[in-house]
């Protein structure tokens, strides 16, 4: 034991002397912090945003009451007044923004068709959106692993190529002391480094501290200990410092890059989703279909669905808002098929993105941090579905005013319902990632002190 | 003597199994990204044809409808991929693919390929782009890290210009020689990807794609040549490959990992994009208040109806020659249009001054430069992007316009009843897109092809006297 301790006194002595080493640390340590300071950043802008969305229903509202001074026909404001569906960001999604800057994080709701009006997008420049976010699961998946192989990839290389690798092992001392003390230094090191990022992280962000500050802290360990293992195996390959680098980085490359994006292939390949496009075109068909159509036929339909609006009196003349929002209605029931298949093609994505991403370590890390923060494609469309239902509730709070002919006065402003969601963490995905990840780590350290068992250490 | 050595270079590198091995390993990637590249190409080009097809045919069958009705029922554009969008797929994935064309409104693009998928996309694509600007980069790092390093640790540079060659010609040399050896790996793919390119469309396939491909590939022989001078360079300047090898390692994720998204996320933060509703309400306060300032929406019709009596010399909109809804109509249309025009762009405007940051910084990162240009030859960057919007929105204007024409001609004051023949669809031109041409995207992007140029001025002339001054113990 005290050997160990002399030789990570050794190695801190060694390490504070290199420039370069130092440097190093210092560059990801400031990236750690500029990611912080993004990710948090950016979801504040989101949430100044959404509440500025308040402010807009406030004056719509307004508007509203001036347009019509007295009481109102509900169907005028079916159309003219517009309120908002949100999706606020968990108190972690500065951590990880996953796509939250990608899918809208808010919709416009009329109580027009609502297939029509679900797949709004945001103003977002795609040059942003393509070069991704900087933010601090993005350190930690891509520049944490580079950060290691940089530490790493010349433990043992470096003391053959200098010469001082006899020296050592003439002491009292094995080579297995010498690569462990090594590593161990590092990777107290690297973790200091991450959890002390991801302390100051979840502090500034004023996270909610639940059971996920431990999760977290696990991913963070284990995907650092997974690249340690990797360094550890090609290091027990013995081959020199610049095959050792090319090697390390062509396996970052494959990981991180290659492997992703040919997933990414396979995926959009195996689970399309053409539903998009049809399901656009097919919605309009069937609601301006409606107005060709006699009404009589278009309300029976719609009363087949709400039969407690039945018995209400006959609509005469040409046009009656309560027979315009039926056939909008009708329009959404029409396609409710293909919009069911659409959201069940994109989660079936993400199930399958879950099933093969054994297949590289960032890919299951950045989900796990991903699904942790609820920014993922999943809270996503959870997002929408709940939309789905807050537009349901707004119909049904007109349905009275607009079958029973009730005026719509000031006060009924009031009882409108208001929307709010936020994306809850996903902890099937969670611990599953975790679990997979353990796995991943166990399995490449047993390799390597295989290898490195199995190799005796020469000194040249 | 120079010959020789590059000859010598050229020919070492083709017997190290390694390089050989890594090199096959690229090219294998090349044709795959060519393959998965030119497959999503035709299923998204399919399905948009398709889609365009449709909606064009049933607006061409719409039945006998209101010219009004119409105007709201509308239209849809469909954006095509452009021609050689399938070596770079560029920001076409995070773009929306569908608009909706109706009256009173500008609707966004919706359904882009990214807000289908789940944040594997965010890892990046697979296409022939990747490989080139990413991958044959650290092909020539692993292939040049040694140039000098390795003659000096084995103490031939010495030897080398003892023989009367200066260290000038033999750093060009090994230049000459690299360059031979990073050509034979990308010929065969570029040759692969013009041929896939002008078989797919036969020769008749304009000059227009073909002096884009040129581009294209202009833009990345001068990227890698670049790389090349550079990577020489760094090797120079060291005096062990290790630590050469390590620093343009370093190099290469400054580049193409970290400055990018950096920049990026930069010009976000410096000039805040202001959301939709906001930009919504805004032109919506606009519309209403405008013309003069102090007009309000009823002032201004009664002041078109005047204007109209007089014109015509009558005292009632009943008499009046020509519709007054559709005139009205049409009045608010081009408004509204102007208005919004305006605030798309700002809008516009502020990306731009966003996406200018990392254009601008590919004076300092040669990646940036090949990137921007590598997008916009093969028509899938931002301004390719906002061009296709804009001709969405006119269609849409002049379509609407046209609607409120018929009715302004066609029907009487008030009239909200008779209903249109198809056959008055039919006369209707369906949306179609022309992609700009090639001078078009030189010209959006003089920046990026200004900074190859000083790259390589730059690597040739100031790099070289570096290697010159190198010491040779």
């Amino acid at each position: 034991m005290n050997k160990l301790r002399i030789l990570i006194k050794f190695e801190w002595l060694n390490f504070r002397a290199d420039k370069g080493l130092l440097i190093l640390t210092a560059l990801a340590l400031l990236a750690g912090l500029y990611g912080i300071y993004y990710g948090t950043t950016e979801i504040e802008r989101q949430r100044e945003n959404i509440a500025a969305l308040e402010v807009l229903t406030e004056q719509n509202v307004e508007e509203m009451k001036m347009k019509y001074p007295g009481d109102a026909d509900a169907g005028d404001l079916g159309y003219y007044h517009s309120t908002f569906a949100v999706n606020h960001p968990d108190s972690w999604a500065g951590l990880s923004m996953g796509q939250r800057d990608l899918n809208p994080y808010y919709l416009k709701l009329r109580l027009l068709n609502l297939q029509s009006q679900l797949y709004d997008t945001e103003n977002i420049n795609p040059l942003k959106v393509l070069s991704g976010n900087f933010d601090l699961a993005f350190v930690l998946v891509y520049l944490f692993p580079l950060l290691i192989i940089g530490l790493c990839f010349n433990i043992l290389s470096v003391e053959k190529e200098q010469g001082t690798l006899p020296l050592l092992l003439s002491q009292p001392i094995g080579p297995a002391l010498i690569v462990g003390a090594k590593l161990v230094f590092r990777i107290i090191l690297v973790l200091g480094m991450a959890l002390f990022l991801s302390v100051l992280a979840m502090w500034w962000g004023r996270v909610v501290p639940d059971v996920r500050v431990v999760l977290w802290f696990g991913v963070v360990v284990l995907n650092c200990l997974f690249w340690f293992g990797v360094a550890f195996l090609v290091a027990a390959l013995q081959k020199n410092s610049a095959f050792n680098a090319v090697t390390l980085l062509g396996v970052w490359l494959l990981l991180t890059i290659v492997i992703p994006a040919l997933l990414n292939v396979y995926v959009s390949v195996k689970q399309p989703v053409p539903q998009a496009l049809a399901l656009t075109i097919q919605q309009r068909e069937v609601v301006h279909g409606g107005w060709d159509k006699p009404k009589g036929e278009t309300m029976e339909k719609f009363f087949a669905l709400y039969p407690q609006w039945r018995d209400t009196a006959e609509i005469e003349g040409g046009f009656a808002w309560r027979w315009y929002y039926a056939f909008q209605h009708l329009g959404d029931v029409a396609v409710a098929d293909l919009a069911k298949s659409y959201e069940e093609g994109l989660y079936a994505r993400q199930q399958l993105v879950n099933s093969l991403n054994v297949l590289s370590v960032p890919v299951n890390v950045q989900g796990v941090l991903n699904a942790m923060a609820g920014s993922d494609l999943p809270a996503h469309l959870d997002f929408l579905k709940s939309a789905s239902r807050y537009h349901d509730s707004l119909r049904e709070f007109y349905y009275p005013f607009l079958y029973r002919q009730v005026p719509f006065t000031h006060a009924d402003y009031a009882g409108e319902p208001r929307h709010s969601f936020t994306g809850s963490p996903d902890f099937t995905t969670i611990y599953s990632g975790l679990a997979k990840l353990l796995v991943s780590v166990l399995l490449v350290f047993t390799a390597a002190l295989l290898l490195f068992k199995i190799r005796t250490v020469t000194v040249k | 003597m120079v010959r020789s050595i590059a000859k010598k270079e050229f020919i070492s590198t083709l017997r190290d199994s390694r390089f050989m091995a890594l090199s096959i390993l690229v090219l294998l990637l090349l044709l795959a990204a060519t393959i998965v590249g030119l497959q999503s190409y035709k299923n998204l080009q399919e399905e948009r044809m398709v889609a365009q097809q449709t909606v064009n045919e049933q607006f061409a069958n719409a039945a006998d409808r209101h010219p009004h009705r119409m105007a709201h029922y509308g239209s849809y554009a469909f954006r095509p991929k452009s021609g050689i969008s399938f070596l770079d797929f560029g920001l076409d994935s995070y773009t929306g693919s569908s608009v909706y064309m109706e009256a009173h409104r500008q609707n966004s693009a919706n359904f882009s390929q990214a807000q289908q998928s789940t944040s594997l996309i965010r890892f990046g694509e697979m296409t022939v782009a990747f490989v080139l600007q990413m991958l044959i980069p650290l092909l020539i790092i692993f292939l040049c890290f040694g140039a000098f390093t390795q003659e000096k640790e084995t103490g031939t540079l010495k030897i080398l210009l003892s023989q009367g060659i200066s260290v000038r010609e033999l750093a060009w040399a090994k230049i000459a020689g690299y360059s031979k050896v990073v050509a034979l790996v990308v010929a065969p793919a570029l040759l692969l990807v013009s041929i896939l390119q002008f078989g797919r469309g036969g020769f008749e396939a304009d000059g227009d794609v073909f002096i884009r491909l040129l581009l294209f590939i202009l833009s990345y022989l001068l990227y890698f040549f670049i790389f090349i001078v550079l990577s020489v360079v760094v090797s120079a300047l060291h005096q062990r490959s290790a630590t050469a090898l390590v620093s343009l390692l370093g190099i290469w994720i400054l580049a193409c990992v970290i400055i990018p998204k950096a920049t990026a996320n930069l010009g976000a933060g410096l000039y805040t994009t202001p959301t939709r509703a906001w930009m919504d309400a805004e032109v919506h306060e606009e519309v209403k208040k405008r013309i003069d300032g102090h007009n309000s929406n009823d002032e201004r019709a009664e002041a078109l109806k005047q204007e109209l009596f007089k014109k015509y010399g009558v005292n009632s909109l009943e008499e009046l020659p020509v519709n007054f809804d559709g005139i009205w109509m049409a009045a608010g249309e081009e408004q509204s249009s102007r208005v919004y025009g305006e605030h798309f762009d700002e809008l516009t405007a502020i990306f731009e001054k966003q996406n200018n940051i990392s254009e601008y910084a590919g004076l300092f990162n040669p990646y940036l430069a090949v990137r921007h240009l590598s997008m916009g030859a093969a028509g899938s960057d931002f301004s390719h992007y906002v061009h296709f919007l804009k001709e969405a929105e006119e269609y849409r204007y002049n379509q609407t316009q046209k609607l409120n024409q018929i009715q302004a001609t066609q029907l009487k004051y008030g009239d909200k009843e008779t209903r249109l023949s198809t056959d008055t669809w039919k006369a209707f031109e369906p949306f179609t897109y022309e992609t700009p041409d090639a001078g078009w995207v030189l010209k959006n992007h003089v920046v990026s092809v200004a900074a190859l140029l000083l790259w390589l001025v730059l690597v040739s002339t100031a790099g070289i006297k570096l290697i010159e001054k190198i010491k040779v113990a």
